[in-house]
């Protein structure tokens, strides 16, 4: 089968209840999605399907389709995502593990609401475990991340 | 023009003509220098410049800095780093960090007891300032100048009159000069550029891009994937193992029992759950009715008795500690290759790569010099890595099928049969004077050894680790170990995070007995620790200790000085719903001298995490002989939802370096049950400070 990743196409060669996360890591090497638990309890993995997060350890691939992943890896290579420029602005990474999938989330939450409030934050990411305590900056990069993405627009 | 640094390195060419870029910090306009014919032939021709283990100059002038600790998120690559790269005079973001694979040149590489940064401080420092005084000398000699003319800035060496020379042109004088023939001074504290002043983290471009390398992420030609199947309750052995419908599975192509569980192992890791799942074992033996509650029960008739007090009002109370699992982001994994030419290969995040070496060594059947271990970062480590229990499995299954092996142990597997923090129970007496301040105290409690670090088999290694009492009133622990009907481990603070909270609730239970100021009764008590008295009414300002707060909210305060550093911790709780929340935690620590203020701080949100999660409700409990949590639904670590404000005061000082990363656990544990125990009225039972312990 063939899934669309971060704007290529590219073949998975496993059965269809294969979950995605693990056709993206084995499967093509995208090791940006993090396994943490395999039941869709932590978010480590969590990516965009079309546009809204979604958890790959829990969705098996044969459910894609012809909907487009995106990955940390396909937020930007070289870190210029206002995301990514909020992240390391505000210094947000201890371990780092679980910041993919917080940073997907919060790509998710951005593209909903560009303004988001404290309490929009914690609806959109409180199913992300960050177990190193990285919560108060994760709070104010997602902030930050909205302004930096509304100065983008605006220019 | 201009030319741009990176983390690569500071050489970029234009037109031919090379052009070294010298980045000067602190204010200084950046200057390109252009490098003369006889410097462009000895860039490209000089050696690189190597003047101990941890320093390496490129060609391109580029620097390399070894670090010989292990990355678990405590931010050692970035600090470390710092050392090296203030001395050497490099900016931060030229240095390109390399973690150590385990080798004897660097000397201690057990990552723990929050030391990383308290050892290296001066060695590290070191390293870079003797590579800076080669340079130094170098450029000195070519100038035919005294050493003391010249300095080092930004990458180079510049000399009041001469033309800038940037590091690269001076690798091969440099190294071939002697060591012993330069001396060495450390800068001075006003000279610093880095230490002190906050660097954001070294590996942030990799984490935020999906490049950063964890363990997890290791895959090696011809790898196979390896999950066990482990015992379902305590101390379970198979009986028999029928592994038809597992090798079944397309992929899968081992099974094989180790003592631990037995392993599929498969081409990839969706084929080796699979097998797992059809794996079919009959397990018999171990415990399968053991309980927590049972264990509680045991602990708590274990508490020696305590001697009589001298005159006055006798106050007792008893607290319960939990069993607590590490639940690192990244569940522990290792790989390794016992390859068919006699050498082994591990790649594993561990705290502890010289063990691992020892061990694959002897597993394999080799000389320790055939061994190599390269150290990926971790998700977290928390104490958990300082065990070679996967290694060991990883080992075990490659040397079998000699193909690389990576062992994962999934979420359920970390979560049940880890290493885990010692259960403890507590009893508290105090005498108290008739205005209730304790002027005796005694501390008995009962507790497991750490089966996995059989050295802290002692009450004595407990006491050792977790008597940290700090305020002026006499008295005794008194620890007694009875067997861990569990494996046990190295849990953040270790022993000082049962031992330390339950002193500091029992102040706290204390100062409301007798309608005492938690703040005051502490400071009154505090006799002959300054630090720690500068930290308490440092928090206690910056919460604004005394003022009113909303109905159902009440705070809690506690202190702790461990590890060289002092902290205090003031926390508010809303105890006004149906769960109670942390609102705000305040935390002033004294940690000496800050290296990197944004690691020093996000150290602390870290400890206030672990604090808050466990007193509202993480543990770990067994019934019918099993662990009944399996993943973060059961075991509720906090989430941003519920996260506090932490606010974080950094207390002025220039003593030496102390440790920061299991620092603030403890105080704050105690500090956010204390505050429950204001806000409610009820004294909590232990941790966690809601439902039952065990």
């Amino acid at each position: 089968m063939r899934i669309r990743v971060n704007g290529d196409v590219r073949r998975v060669d496993a059965p269809g209840e294969t979950p995605t996360l693990w056709a993206l890591r084995d499967g093509l090497g995208v090791l940006g999605p993090k396994y943490g638990c395999g039941i869709g309890a932590c978010g480590a993995c969590t990516s965009l399907l079309d546009g809204r997060a979604f958890r790959p350890c829990s969705t098996p691939v044969t459910e894609i389709g012809d909907r487009e992943i995106t990955t940390v890896e396909g937020l930007s290579r070289d870190g210029s995502h206002p995301v990514q420029r909020a992240w390391a602005e505000l210094d947000v990474p201890q371990c780092g593990y679980c910041q993919a999938g917080q940073m997907m989330s919060a790509v998710a939450l951005l593209r909903r609401v560009p303004a988001p409030t404290d309490a929009d934050v914690d609806e959109a990411l409180r199913d992300n475990v960050c177990r190193c305590g990285t919560h108060s900056r994760i709070r104010a990069a997602v902030h930050r991340a909205a302004r930096l993405q509304r100065e983008e627009r605006d220019r | 023009m201009t030319a741009r640094t990176n983390r690569r390195g500071f050489l970029a060419t234009a037109g031919g003509a090379a052009l070294v870029l010298v980045a000067v910090p602190g204010g200084l306009p950046t200057g390109v220098l252009p490098v003369g014919v006889a410097e462009a032939e000895a860039l490209a021709g000089g050696a690189t410049f190597e003047p101990n283990a941890f320093v390496r100059v490129e060609r391109d002038g580029s620097v390399e800095v070894t670090v010989p600790k292990t990355e678990l998120g405590q931010g050692v690559r970035t600090s470390l780093a710092s050392l090296v790269a203030e001395e050497l005079a490099v900016p931060l973001h030229v240095v390109r960090v390399r973690t150590a694979d385990a080798d004897p040149r660097y000397g201690n590489q057990a990552t723990g007891g929050s030391s990383s940064v308290r050892t290296l401080f001066e060695p590290l420092r070191r390293a870079g300032a003797t590579g800076r005084a080669l340079l130094v000398r170098a450029a000195a000699q070519r100038w035919g100048v005294p050493d003391a003319e010249c300095t080092a800035a930004g990458g180079g060496v510049r000399h009041p009159r001469r033309q800038p020379l940037p590091y690269g042109v001076l690798l091969a004088d440099a190294a071939a000069l002697d060591p012993a023939a330069v001396e060495v001074s450390l800068l001075p504290p006003e000279r610093w550029r880095i230490i002190g002043r906050p660097q954001r983290r070294v590996d942030n471009a990799d984490v935020l891009t999906g490049r950063a390398r964890y363990g997890l992420d290791v895959t090696r030609p011809g790898g196979l994937v390896a999950v066990l199947a482990r015992p379902p309750w305590l101390g379970a052995a198979p009986r028999s193992i029928d592994d038809t419908a597992a090798l079944a599975v397309p992929h899968v192509v081992r099974v094989e029992a180790l003592a631990s569980g037995v392993a599929v192992l498969a081409d990839d890791t969706a084929s080796a759950l699979r097998g797992r799942e059809r794996l079919v074992v009959d397990w018999s033996g171990g415990e399968p009715a053991a309980s927590s509650a049972r264990w509680f029960e045991d602990l708590d008739a274990a508490v020696p008795p305590s001697p009589d007090g001298p005159a006055g009002t006798p106050f007792t109370a008893s607290f319960r500690m939990p069993v607590l699992a590490h639940a690192c982001m990244e569940p522990v994994n290792a790989t390794a290759h016992v390859a068919d030419d006699g050498t082994v290969r591990v790649w594993t995040a561990t705290q502890s790569p010289e063990a691992v070496r020892r061990q694959a060594a002897e597993l394999a059947g080799v000389d320790v010099s055939a061994v190599t271990v390269s150290v990926p970062l971790a998700g977290g480590g928390f104490g958990r890595r300082a065990e070679t229990d996967v290694t060991e499995e990883a080992v075990r299954l490659s040397a079998l099928v000699r193909r690389p092996v990576k062992v994962m142990w999934t979420r359920d597997d970390d979560m049940r049969h880890g290493s885990f923090r010692p259960a403890s129970s507590h009893t508290l007496h105090a005498v108290l004077d008739e205005r209730g301040v304790p002027v005796w105290r005694h501390h008995a409690l009962a507790t497991w050894p750490l089966t996995t670090a059989p050295v802290f088999g002692t009450p004595e290694l407990v006491r050792a680790f977790g008597d940290r009492f700090g305020y002026d009133v006499p008295g005794a622990v008194d620890v007694r170990l009875i067997p861990s009907p569990l494996r046990t481990g190295f849990w953040r603070s270790v022993y000082a995070g049962q031992l330390v909270v339950a002193e500091e609730m029992f102040l706290t239970a204390v100062a409301l007995h007798g309608g005492l100021d938690q703040v005051a009764l502490r400071r009154d008590l505090l006799t002959g620790k300054p630090r720690l008295l500068t930290c308490l009414d440092a928090a206690a300002a910056e919460f604004g200790w005394g003022r009113r707060l909303p109905a159902g909210h009440a705070a809690g305060a506690a202190c702790l000085d461990d590890y060289g550093s002092a902290v205090a911790v003031v926390a508010e709780v809303d105890c006004s719903g149906e769960q109670p929340r942390a609102v705000r935690v305040v935390v002033a620590v004294d940690v000496g001298v800050v290296v990197n203020p944004s690691g020093v701080r996000a150290q602390v949100d870290g400890a206030v995490s672990d604090a808050v999660s466990t007193a509202f409700g993480a543990q770990i409990t067994v019934r019918e002989g099993a662990v009944v949590q399996s993943s973060f639904r059961d075991y509720p670590w906090l989430r941003i939802d519920r996260a506090p404000v932490v606010d974080v005061v950094l207390v002025p000082s220039t003593a030496d370096p102390g440790g920061v990363g299991e620092l603030a656990y403890a105080p704050a544990a105690a500090a956010v049950a204390g505050a429950v125990h204001a806000a409610t009225g009820r004294r909590p039972a232990g941790l966690p400070v809601v439902g039952a312990v065990g």
